[in-house]
């Protein structure tokens, strides 16, 4: 089983999900923009489209606006998201030392990615039980869900929750060297053995389900996100006005309109 | 009062009255078959639909936010719920997870009930995009709408209002049904009104050739809002312009965007550029109308099959043009009510004219206030796309979808001592609010916004 999941799977994931991902790409860029309808007020220039994107992705800035208590649980769940994508990448790689290059002891920076990962992973938690929370407690919210939306979070639940159990309770954890090792061992197509932790062999299962169903499922909002604002925000210019042939000021003067004098018109 | 199994749906246009605007009604025992060949097909040429269904996440920010919801609290009005109707057939013949986990996944297969929830809440839908507009994706229901009702369209099933419409378009150019004669005769009317009412002397020239200026009115104007069609009259005589009103081409409004936006829509834009083209005018200039001014500003361009020769402006835009270069004397204090502002949904989420109405409503009246939310954020009156349906069932349907809005303009004091004015300048607007001020009793009368400006200017 370990030896399906760790040296087999990894490859079946990688190619389902992007195999996945660009068939679902290439069927929306199939389908064009064949209307304009773009959402005003438009932007006039290509810097206020981009703070449009920025201030929506950065900030979630339409959730804030207009449904405040989700974006309570949205924002820091998708921040902790990146936070804690960011560290698996960085902390894994330099092994928890990547603060050594901005002046920290290779202790302190051991202590740092640790200290960070386990705060990331608390809020991240935390902002996935209260969306879960929201989605079932909110009668709007549970009427427009489908099973499938349960699924998906209970499943993001579950991967941070075994991720957080190795970091709080290190004896069942797993050192960054042997992760980094069996990686390395994954892309050079010569799989080794993964390391021998019941969770971290747990983990590593539910994410590689999670990136399988990717390209099947609602998560694929990441990408459509991008394609949606780029149909309905763009910069858009309004024709000059002003009207051919008029001179309001000679039409005035020539007193256009009132009822001329001595036309009889006594009504 | 049609009903189909508990539904609220609008009365049908009979199959006589389908085949007068193109379609054969498709027999019962084929809709299901048709629709999703119909929606095969769409789904490979519209993106903006493709992203609705694919990339929802359900989060429900549009829910609370949506007036129709606000207003019944039917689950089915919860913008993505509407589109859901859409999506789960969709997902069940389109995508794989809809074909191999289709309990999980919410997808279901096609069948006649489902195709009159369709009817009954495409046609609850006011397209007005404020769910696009909060969506943190911009994900647009109302393209999902649109679409609704074009498959509903080619099945044959559209509602009675929307399809003799249709056929008035064809039949005259415009959507009542207005014919040379009674244009001519109405106009005339209107210009002794002016003279009795404002002491000036405005003639409304219809079919000249040579003119300069296309006036394009809604022909609503003609029947419920004279004095919309008064204001322009007097802009334009104020201004000394060349202009003019064809009898061939007197809509500003464009039903096919609300039902059929291909065959229908395309045959009233063809027909203001052959009209266009006879007349010989220079520039075109659009009235009140805000799903109108929608199509012509923004689809137009990309139906025409040509690049225009023709500058098509609203006549907001022009009246703000020479209010700020201050060549209309306007006193805003000959209007001594106090004023607020509906804003369209069409034209402050779609074109752009939220700045416009509000440089022209300051400088017309003196006392106006704001309504909140206003601008790009506002609610739709609940008449949007024309579900201005009479049968009693939808008509109370139309008094709860213009509860937020009567909630807005309570809110703002102006129809406190019961002599408050209502600018909101759009027909289906304005067709949708005479009643409704009555109904929430918001003592305001409701007028357009050229209205205002007629009433403003100072002749000496």
């Amino acid at each position: 089983m370990a030896y399906f999941i760790g040296q087999i799977l990894p490859y079946i994931t990688v190619t389902v999900f992007v195999l996945g991902v660009l068939w679902r790409l290439w069927r929306w860029a199939a389908a064009r923009i064949v209307h304009d309808i773009t959402l005003s007020p438009f932007p006039q220039t290509k810097g206020e489209v981009l703070g449009i994107y920025l201030r929506e992705i950065i900030l979630f800035r339409n959730l804030f606006k207009f449904d405040l208590p989700l974006w309570v649980g949205a924002w820091p769940m998708h921040m902790a998201l990146f936070g804690v994508l960011g560290g698996h990448v960085v902390g894994i790689y330099f092994l928890g030392k990547q603060f050594v290059y901005l002046g920290a002891s290779e202790e302190l920076s051991k202590h740092l990615s640790e200290l960070l990962g386990t705060v990331m992973g608390t809020i991240f938690l935390a902002g996935l039980l209260y969306l879960l929370y929201r989605r079932a407690a909110i009668d709007r919210v549970r009427q427009v869900s489908n099973p499938s939306d349960y699924l998906m979070i209970l499943l993001l639940i579950a991967i941070v929750s075994v991720g957080d159990f190795m970091r709080f309770f290190p004896a069942y954890g797993i050192e960054y060297e042997p992760v980094r090792e069996w990686f390395y061992t994954l892309a050079t197509f010569q799989p080794a053995a993964i390391p021998d932790n019941p969770f971290f062999i747990l983990h590593i299962l539910l994410v590689q389900v999670l990136i399988m169903i990717f390209p099947f499922s609602k998560l694929m909002h990441l990408f459509g996100m991008f394609g949606m604002r780029w149909i309905v925000n763009r910069v858009q210019r309004e024709p000059a006005p002003g009207l051919p042939n008029v001179d309001v000021a000679a039409a005035r003067a020539k007193g256009i309109g009132l009822p001329q004098a001595g036309a009889g018109d006594a009504a | 009062m049609p009903e189909y199994k508990g539904l609220k749906i609008p009365a049908r246009a009979t199959d006589e009255e389908m085949r007068k605007i193109h379609i054969e009604p498709v027999p019962d025992e084929q809709k299901v078959d048709k629709a999703i060949q119909y929606l095969d097909e769409i789904r490979k040429k519209f993106r903006s639909f493709v992203l609705a269904m694919e990339s929802c996440v359900k989060c429900g920010a549009c829910a609370e936010n949506c007036h129709t919801y606000l207003g019944t609290r039917d689950p089915n009005n919860i913008p993505t719920m509407r589109a859901e109707l859409m999506r789960k057939i969709y997902r069940r013949y389109f995508t794989p997870e809809g074909r191999w986990f289709g309990k999980l996944v919410g997808a279901q297969d096609l069948d006649l009930d489902t195709i009159m929830q369709w009817y009954s809440y495409f046609y609850q839908c006011n397209e007005c995009r404020r769910c696009g507009h909060v969506c943190p994706f911009g994900i647009d229901t109302c393209e999902v709408t649109m679409i609704g009702r074009q498959i509903l369209h080619w099945l044959g099933i559209v509602p009675k209002l929307h399809a003799s419409v249709g056929a008035s378009m064809e039949r005259t150019g415009n959507h009542t049904g207005l014919t040379k004669a009674a244009i001519v005769d109405t106009l005339e009317f209107l210009s002794e009104e002016i003279r009795d009412e404002f002491g000036v002397e405005v003639t409304f020239p219809v079919d000249k050739e040579g003119a300069d200026i296309l006036y394009v009115p809604s022909s609503a104007d003609f029947l419920l809002n004279p004095y919309t069609l008064m204001g322009a009259g007097m802009f334009f005589t104020y201004i000394g312009a060349n202009w003019t009103i064809s009898s061939h081409m007197t809509e500003a409004g464009n039903f096919g965007l609300l039902f059929d936006q291909q065959h229908t829509m395309r045959h009233l834009f063809t027909r203001l550029l052959h009209t266009a083209q006879q007349l010989g005018v220079k520039k075109i200039v659009w009235g009140e109308c805000g799903h109108g001014w929608r199509a012509w500003k923004m689809y137009l361009k990309g139906m025409a099959d040509l690049p225009l020769r023709w500058e098509i402006t609203h006549i907001h835009n022009e009246v703000a043009y020479y209010i700020e270069t201050n060549q209309l004397k306007l006193d805003p204090y000959k209007i001594g009510r106090p004023v607020t502002l509906h804003d369209p949904c069409n034209y402050v989420r779609a074109c752009n004219l939220a700045e416009t109405l509000r440089k022209v409503i300051r400088a017309c009246v003196a006392d106006f206030r704001e309504m909140y939310p206003n601008r790009e954020d506002n609610f739709c009156c609940g008449g949007g796309s024309a579900i201005l349906f009479d049968d009693p069932e939808m008509y109370q349907l139309r008094i709860k979808f213009s509860a937020k809005k009567a909630e807005q303009v309570r809110a703002t004091g102006v129809g406190k001592d019961g002599n408050g004015i209502l600018c909101a300048p759009c027909s289906i607007c304005k067709a949708q609010l005479y009643p409704m001020v009555e109904e929430h009793e918001l003592g305001v009368e409701v007028k357009g916004l050229i209205d205002l400006v007629g009433m403003a200017l100072v002749w000496r």
